[in-house]
């Protein structure tokens, strides 16, 4: 279901454009990956789709996070479950905002190494999978609750090693923000007003892939405004 | 009523205390947020005319609508009211005579402060020592900001996230011009958005350097379905924006696309609104600024117009970074207004302004009466302490900006706006001194822009340009005032896209469970607009303060395609009487009559609303 009030016409426009584009996006001046695994990496024949942002075309206005709020936390009315009002607190995507304005929008990064993967303590099963494990189709980051003990090292790890997405539920323990792609039709590239968040297909190259929003902006600062100073 | 949370907080700066002030349901039917609830506010709690705007008694209100804070696109705004310590009153028997402020900011703030749990902030009192203010959600800390005073915004927002170690606070702040008490200060937030015309000064007065929300609830809806209906309805009326040729600009240039068209059109405020055609607008305009200056545009949350620009100043003397500009007002005010043709020399300007928390359109406007006094020879060759401040020059302006905000010498004077400076010099200058109400005019000529003219002299903060040029036009603006939506993104009706009054009243029906229609959500406006009128009349303001700069009917225009246009004093006095006929007014004296305030609920001017008690 799309964003509620999502437009057509954008989400029309977008779909049209990525099949026309063949999913090769690479080198662009300013356009960040924010993943960076690629089909190769995992094994021939993946469906290898990811969410790649924009900084140029970024403007800060945060409507993706409401976008995928809406999407992903869902209410129960009447039996049915309707996208909810869009508190961009509950989102898995964040845009985190600098002076000089640069905005950069941070979502789980689906990372190849995956170190949230990594650092889960729980032993894989019979489908060798751990507690937090990637799905099979859409290669997203996928906890599993009964399994799940809380012990919050995988939000440690993405924190340290990582943007820092992925954060623990203070009651369970359990982590939040990865990214679920929307079962294929991320809301949030869908719903941006300015055509800075794609979906994209295959590997997304560039050097500034999957680090930290501080680093992000410091690179952008000094291609733009020639700042030198750290965030 | 549904959908807001109830209640403002409340801080009292002189004892260091925090509580919250219940507002009463009747009120939010009535004035429902931001503009209104905070005109609503302010008469009760100045319930007499003649208090200090800049002591103690004087409140300062943040308010969010109840549209903050859910994705309704670009309803982000936050109304700062107060009591103004710009305007006067041409007499009054009451001492601090001013009229009611209501400056409107975008960005973050309010839906900040909806998400930290409130419908608005009311500060009171005086802080013993400079503070800043940090809510997180129901926490809300009072803390000494001493060795942050003196700071510029930019500086001070970077520091104050560094030190409370997130970037999740939204910050408004005042710069050197605030903590000075320099009457024509700003409060800035994300270091170019500024809440302007004075109410920076009312924050310093009060020692607060800054205000740091954050908070993670979230408003609720009475019919979420019914929300979802109309939130799709106005995300499509939004798309017709911008993808209008409308939109389109405003996405591509902002408002400096209109520096050249204003200018075309002779409506633009040159040399001291002597002129409404700038031949070098070229230089200063959005083409000049989009192949030199601007990188990149910033949008307010949930907005898809993005009509803020930022870039870098790359070569000449004044290479810096740029928050925002030019914007119109900015670029028309700091350039075609003291006929300063260098782009770099402008944008130093408008970033020198907004650092200081420095009103840029007062600003330029006093520098451009003080340039024309000094050509005319209205001013003693000592007045201006060696500063060569003339037509053209942008370095003497960039000096005399700062000791306007920091109030040194000259500036002192100066700071205290257009009406001040020219009782200082002699009646002589009063032709061209261009206030209303000692409010300085906007970037906006009125030589060949009557309706503009009739939107100066009925702003009820004195020479607005946003207030709307008719009765209509004034009560769409007040009535979306009140919601927390840009006015950049409604349309009052007609050809122009946008959210219109239908939008909001189904937006405003699913989320507070009552009965909106177009009538009853411009009839608020009305209410808002005489409520405020009511306000200014308690002061002590007239229908003699309804007036206008000589300058506009005496000294036609004498470049530009509408060479020769004047405005013609009959017409004009014959406009305003109609527009006092049609509001309800009485034509002669412009105050409401008893059966137009009953018609819009305010019960007599005396006791409004006695008999609406919480």
């Amino acid at each position: 279901m799309p964003f509620p009030g999502g437009p057509d016409p954008v989400r029309r426009r977008l779909l049209g454009g990525l099949a026309a584009a063949g999913g090769v996006l690479v080198g662009h001046g300013a356009l960040v990956g924010l993943v960076t695994f690629t089909p190769a990496a995992e094994g021939a024949g993946l469906l290898a789709l990811a969410v790649v942002a924009d900084l140029a075309r970024c403007t800060g206005c945060r409507t993706c996070e409401a976008a995928c709020s809406a999407s992903n936390q869902r209410v129960e009315i009447g039996g049915r479950f309707l996208p909810g009002l869009g508190d961009p607190h509950l989102a898995n995507i964040r845009v985190h905002s600098f002076l000089p304005e640069v905005d950069v929008p941070v979502t789980c990064a689906l990372c190849p190494d995956a170190p949230c993967v990594a650092a889960c303590p729980v032993p894989s099963d019979e489908r060798r999978r751990k507690a937090l494990y990637r799905h099979r189709r859409l290669h997203t980051v996928v906890n599993d609750p009964v399994r799940c003990l809380g012990c919050r090292a995988c939000a440690a790890a993405c924190a340290q090693q990582r943007g820092g997405i992925l954060r623990s539920d203070p009651a369970t323990g359990h982590p939040t923000g990865m990214c679920t792609l929307c079962g294929g039709e991320p809301q949030c590239a869908l719903a941006c007003p300015f055509g800075a968040l794609s979906l994209v297909r295959g590997a997304v190259e560039a050097g500034l892939a999957g680090r930290p929003p501080e680093e992000l902006a410091k690179a952008m600062m000094a291609r733009w405004y020639g700042a030198e100073e750290a965030p | 009523m549904n959908g807001v949370f109830g209640h403002l907080l409340e801080v009292d700066l002189a004892a260091g205390s925090v509580g919250q002030r219940a507002i009463p349901a009747v009120w939010y039917a009535d004035f429902l947020g931001g503009r209104g609830l905070g005109a609503r506010l302010l008469w009760d709690l100045l319930p007499a005319p003649g208090v200090d705007p800049l002591g103690p008694d004087n409140p300062l209100l943040f308010l969010a609508g109840p549209l903050a804070g859910l994705p309704v696109p670009s309803a982000s705004r936050t109304c700062v009211v107060t009591k103004s310590p710009c305007t006067t009153p041409a007499s009054s028997p009451y001492p601090h005579a001013s009229t009611v402020s209501y400056s409107n900011v975008g960005g973050f703030f309010g839906p900040a402060l909806r998400f930290a749990g409130h419908d608005g902030l009311l500060l009171r009192g005086i802080a013993p020592e400079p503070v800043v203010l940090v809510i997180d959600g129901d926490q809300v800390e009072v803390r000494p900001a001493g060795d942050l005073w003196g700071l510029g915004t930019d500086a001070f927002e970077r520091a104050l996230k560094k030190r409370l170690g997130s970037r999740e606070y939204e910050v408004v702040s005042i710069g050197p011009a605030g903590e000075a008490v320099c009457s024509r200060a700003c409060i800035i937030h994300t270091a170019a958005r500024a809440a302007g015309r004075g109410v920076g000064a009312v924050m310093g007065a009060k020692r607060v350097k800054g205000i740091a929300v954050r908070g993670t609830r979230m408003p609720t809806v009475h019919d979420h379905r019914a929300f979802l209906r109309a939130l799709e309805c106005t995300r499509r009326r939004f798309e017709g924006l911008t993808g209008s040729l409308y939109g389109q600009i405003y996405r591509r240039a902002g408002t400096a696309v209109f520096i050249q068209i204003a200018s075309n059109g002779g409506i633009m405020a040159v040399r001291n609104f002597r002129e409404g055609t700038f031949p070098e607008a070229g230089s200063i305009g959005a083409k000049a600024a989009r192949q030199q200056v601007w990188v990149r545009s910033s949008a307010c949350r949930y907005c898809r117009l993005a009509c803020k620009k930022s870039g870098q100043v790359r070569d000449g003397p004044y290479v810096h970074t740029v928050h925002d500009g030019p914007e119109y007002e900015t670029g028309t005010m700091f350039g075609a207004n003291l006929q300063i043709e260098d782009l770099g020399g402008v944008l130093r300007a408008c970033t020198l302004g907004d650092d200081l928390g420095l009103d840029i359109i007062a600003t330029g406007n006093a520098l451009g009466f003080l340039m024309e006094a000094r050509e005319k020879g209205h001013l003693d060759p000592s007045f201006l302490e060696g500063l060569d401040l003339r037509w053209g020059a942008a370095e003497p302006v960039l000096e005399m900006i700062g000791r306007i905000a920091r109030r040194e010498g000259v500036g002192d004077l100066v700071s205290q706006g257009t009406r001040v400076l020219s009782w200082a010099l002699g009646p002589h200058t009063a032709p061209y001194a261009m206030h209303v109400k000692g409010m300085e005019l906007a970037a906006h000529n009125v030589h060949a822009h009557p309706e503009r003219g009739l939107c100066y002299a009925t702003a009820n903060r004195g020479a607005c340009h946003l207030s709307g040029d008719d009765k209509h036009h004034q009560d769409f603006a007040a009535a979306a005032d009140c919601t927390g939506v840009c006015l950049f993104a409604a349309t009052p009706g007609g050809l122009q896209p946008g959210i219109g009054a239908t939008d909001f009243a189904a937006l405003l029906t699913a989320i507070t469970g009552e009965d909106w229609d177009e009538a009853r959500f411009l009839r608020m406006g009305e209410r808002v607009f005489a409520l405020e009128r009511l306000f200014n009349q308690r002061e002590g303001f007239t229908a003699a303060d309804d007036s206008l700069p000589e300058r506009f009917f005496t000294e036609p225009l004498t470049v530009g395609k509408r060479a020769g246009a004047v405005l013609d004093r009959g017409a004009f006095a014959e406009s305003l009487r109609a527009w006092r006929l049609q509001r309800g007014y009485d034509p002669d004296s412009g105050q409401p009559t008893a059966g137009t305030l009953t018609g819009l609920g305010l019960t007599g001017p005396e006791a409004p609303w006695a008999s609406a008690s919480p």
